[in-house]
């Protein structure tokens, strides 16, 4: 196990602004890191035997972007195609989705490139999508080149890294990325635990900082 | 949709403030005065107050906490209209604030009620042609009764709530009548005048009521007019005043009387359900656990040729205290099935040689395959590497299968793939591994464990449905049984989201594999392989570890999301033992009760359908009785599909999904 690269910024206690929920949703064939990118964003670890995702799993993980605090409600999946049927259950209502590929294998592309287009398809229309090449420390073993993914990205409007959780390049940097993109005043209505009765909550200072993003 | 669904002259009525419904201000203005904070329970929009002749109102409709009392609440709707207009179906059935429908802004000034529950006796639900009635009856003598009506959605997650919330008993006949506890409060006394003093109704009591009565008079459906003319009579005439019957009653009575179980008479006004009572289960007999099977015992059972004898008491044995881990090896090769109990050691021998030969002979398969045929073989390909990506990561914090080139990983593989040729089109299927690993940490020899796993997966394979038939098949009869053992928490679930039971998804798939040590997992798999006492013991296992869980799952009014959360976090923290223990009390409760136990619990448990033809496809949800829900409550005649038809597998998990997300 490595321990490399610590968990996300906590907001402090002076945290200003609001705090902006949003549902975020992992999806990718099974083995290219879902759980491992998870884990190392929400807990700054890494398990080299990470063992495979059952059903799904659920986490959160808090961000400070300026002064905007931005909370993730994390959806992991299982990636089998076998259980490829239960996705929309999580992915629906999911403002954000990372579709996560290895790069050292073609065939985890293509599945996301079908991803991609299924969360087009089905997801909510403003859904945020973030391609991640993730394994980016096995670039020895590449299979999918950086330029190709990149295009594909652009092409189809996505937000694009290679990630590694195992050496935290890019992981932090991938949700905080997504979190700059979501649209900080609209999220209300489209977040899948408004039906649960959960709300925002305005920290005390919000009224002097309404200026900002989070309105 | 307010407006548009709503009658024009209705719509174009004012607003004619009585001085009945000041007083209601007066009440909860006092009510703040005392400065209590109130936590909303629940609450549901688009609620119309029927409460004066000649206006309705629609507001929103919670269930509220205001210190250790809960009351009914109702308030107007706002003027204002949230500009975002999507979901606008399901608004009205979310928890959340944002008021987005419209409403008169006569409306909004509409005064707001609320309703101690302590003073409340009974509820009941009825069908309207605009939506549920909800009609709150009183207790003591005044007789009052207050009818909220559903305009928008129904009131299905309302009363469920309700029935999480307070404590209530559905009514044995009149299944859509809950009578609620009576708790005795210090308030109670002094509040207990609140409808009385309210006065809502001065010259028509219960409004809504003689609503009822008055359209039912208009349509005298030959069957049902036997049982209701009891009930029009006595609420036509006000009720003399020592007869302190409630209406609720009245109708129940009648039910009762002419035991009439009138099954949906569909009228374009109203709709009787045919009353089904949820049996109520005896309390649930201490069980403790015995001792595992012994060497002793096994070698008594075991006779000269090695025939086991005793098998029953044997089983008997294992399902009370498991196996003897030293008996293991032995043990389960029986219990799955590769050794049959009635074989002697000679014919073991025999078979054993000649299973390992076909194993050997299935591995020399796809260990001969040529990169040219892999090549061109795509789905071997496939499984190939899910197995690959599997094993690599199957328990290897165990110090079996730690470290790099662990040779027990690579026996993990070999086994899954010859499982692959024994059974090509299963396949491998995620999960797998996660079975296979104790049996092969068991045998140690590779073809031994195989053959475990065979049985294994003969057992088990419906879990691994291309599309996951076998395992909404028991998340539904998961549902089903706990609607039987704990209504009140069903309907929790059912209110929060979780009635798709998804959140046992894990539990089931492997087994609880990720859910125990491996010593643990191995006591509880003897004792399910033991097949006793009934089919599908394992659900009521899953039972007992939520009946654990629910006091907490209530305590944070865990969503869909929280209960999932909670229950996977409980991995390695479950007592096996107890919740064994609990698992068969569950069962000699079920038991206690089998003559009155529907249809689609009993063939769950293994009983005996009572009507085989017919079928039992009562449900005690309430969504059985909702228009709503008419796609799916047709009903087929043969058992299997009446189980899943009111509930089914696929209605189940769309409706898990439409509740949370649409
Ligand atoms: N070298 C390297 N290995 C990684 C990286 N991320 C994950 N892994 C390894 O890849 C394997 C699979 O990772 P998981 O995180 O379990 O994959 P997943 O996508 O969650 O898989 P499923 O749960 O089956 O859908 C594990 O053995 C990880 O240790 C990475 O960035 N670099
Ligand atoms: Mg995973």
């Amino acid at each position: 196990m490595a321990n490399r690269g610590g968990a996300a910024q906590r907001p402090n206690s002076q945290t200003q602004g609001k705090i902006c929920q949003f549902k975020l949703v992992l999806l990718g064939e099974s083995a290219v890191g879902k759980s491992s990118l998870v884990l190392r964003f929400v807990k700054g670890q890494f398990h080299e035997y990470q063992e495979s995702t059952i059903g799904a799993a659920f986490l959160t993980q808090t961000v400070c972007l300026e002064d905007t605090t931005v909370k993730f409600e994390i959806w992991d999946t299982a990636g089998q195609e076998r259980y490829h049927s239960l996705a929309p259950m999580y992915y629906r209502g999911a403002q954000a989705a990372i579709i996560v590929y290895d790069i050292t294998n073609m065939d985890s592309f293509g599945r996301a490139k079908v991803w991609v287009k299924e969360l087009q398809r089905q997801a909510s229309p403003n859904i945020v999508i973030a391609l991640a090449g993730n394994k980016a420390d096995l670039a020895n073993s590449r299979a999918v080149e950086c330029d190709e993914a990149q295009a594909y990205a652009d092409e189809n409007g996505l937000l694009f890294m290679e990630t590694s959780a195992k050496t935290a390049k890019n992981v932090n940097e991938i949700f905080l990325a997504i979190a700059k993109k979501l649209p900080k005043n609209e999220q209300v209505s489209g977040a899948g635990s408004a039906n649960q009765g959960r709300r925002l909550v305005e920290s005390d200072s919000s009224a002097k900082t309404a200026g900002n993003c989070c309105k | 949709m307010f407006r548009r669904s709503m009658p024009n002259a209705r719509r174009n009525r004012r607003m004619n403030r009585s001085n009945q419904l000041s007083k209601a201000v007066e009440t909860v203005e006092t009510m703040e005065e005392s400065g209590e904070q109130g936590t909303e329970l629940v609450s549901h929009h688009g609620v119309i107050l029927k409460s004066h002749k000649s206006y309705d109102c629609a507001g929103t409709l919670s269930l509220m906490q205001y210190g250790r009392n809960k009351y009914i609440e109702w308030k107007a709707a706002e003027v204002n209209v949230d500009s975002d207009t999507q979901d606008h179906e399901w608004a009205v059935v979310s928890t959340g604030r944002s008021s987005r429908h419209r409403s008169n802004s006569e409306c909004a000034r509409a005064e707001p009620l609320r309703l101690n529950t302590v003073n409340l006796k009974s509820f009941r639900v009825s069908r309207h042609r605009y939506g549920q009635h909800l009609t709150f009856a009183q207790r003591g003598e005044s007789r009052s009764f207050i009818t909220f009506i559903f305009h928008q959605g129904n009131a299905d997650v309302f009363v469920k709530s309700l029935l999480g919330q307070l404590k209530a008993y559905r009514s044995r006949r009149d299944r859509n009548l809950y009578d609620l506890a009576e708790e005795d409060s210090q308030e109670t006394q002094e509040l207990r005048r609140s409808f009385a003093e309210l006065n809502l109704f001065p010259e028509t009591a219960p409004y809504g009521v003689w609503n009822f009565i008055g359209q039912f008079r208009q349509r005298p459906y030959e069957a049902t007019m036997g049982a209701f003319s009891k009930i029009t009579d006595a609420l036509l005439y006000k009720p003399a005043e020592n007869d302190d019957s409630s209406v609720a009653e009245l109708l129940n009575n009648s039910l009762m009387e002419e035991d009439a179980v009138i099954a949906n008479v569909s009228g374009e006004e109203y709709e009787v359900i045919g009353s089904k009572a949820t049996p109520i289960l005896p309390s649930r007999p201490p069980v403790t656990r015995g001792a595992p099977l012994s060497v002793e015992r096994w070698a008594q059972a075991t006779a000269e040729d090695g025939r086991v004898t005793d098998v029953t008491a044997i089983k008997k044995i294992i399902f009370h205290g498991g196996v003897n881990p030293s008996l293991r090896y032995e043990v389960w090769k029986f219990l799955l099935g590769y050794y049959s109990w009635n074989s002697t050691y000679a014919e073991r021998m025999c078979l054993r040689k000649s299973k390992v030969e076909e194993y050997y002979q299935m591995k020399q398969q796809w260990k001969s395959m040529t990169p040219g045929q892999e090549e061109r073989f795509s789905d071997f390909r496939d499984r190939k590497s899910l197995i690959d990506k599997d094993v690599k990561r199957t328990d290897r914090v165990l110090s079996f299968y730690a470290g790099d080139d662990n040779p027990n990983v690579d026996l993990l593989n070999s086994i899954l793939m010859t499982y692959v040729m024994y059974n090509f089109d299963l396949g491998y299927v995620q999960g797998m591994s996660d079975l296979l690993s104790p049996l092969l940490q068991l045998m140690s020899n590779e073809a031994d464990a195989f053959w475990c796993f065979v049985g294994f997966m003969d057992r088990t394979c419906t879990n691994f449905d291309m599309d996951q038939a076998g395992m909404k098949l028991q998340l539904t009869q998961l549902h089903t049984l706990l609607s039987i053992l704990d209504p009140q928490f069903t309907h929790y679930l059912d209110q929060h989201e979780s009635g798709n039971m998804f959140f046992c998804f894990r539990w089931l798939l492997v087994l609880f594999k990720r859910e125990f040590t491996q010593e643990n997992i191995m006591r509880l798999w003897e004792v399910f392989w033991s097949d006793l006492p009934c089919p599908n013991f394992h659900l009521l296992f899953c039972a007992a570890i939520l009946d654990s869980e629910k006091e907490t799952l209530y305590a944070n009014n865990s969503g869909f999301t929280e209960i999932l959360k909670h229950v996977n976090d409980l991995s390695l923290k479950i007592d096996l033992d107890s919740t064994l223990s609990k698992a068969e009390g569950l069962y000699l409760q079920l038991m206690n009760i089998e003559s009155e136990l529907p249809d689609s619990v009993r063939t769950i448990i293994g009983l005996e359908p009572l009507n085989p033809v017919d079928g039992d496809s009562e449900n005690d949800s309430i969504e059985d009785d909702d228009g709503d829900c008419s796609n799916h409550t047709e009903h087929d005649s043969s058992i299997e599909t009446v189980s899943l038809g009111a509930l089914g597998g696929e209605v189940a998990f769309e409706r898990g999904i439409n509740f949370q997300y649409m």
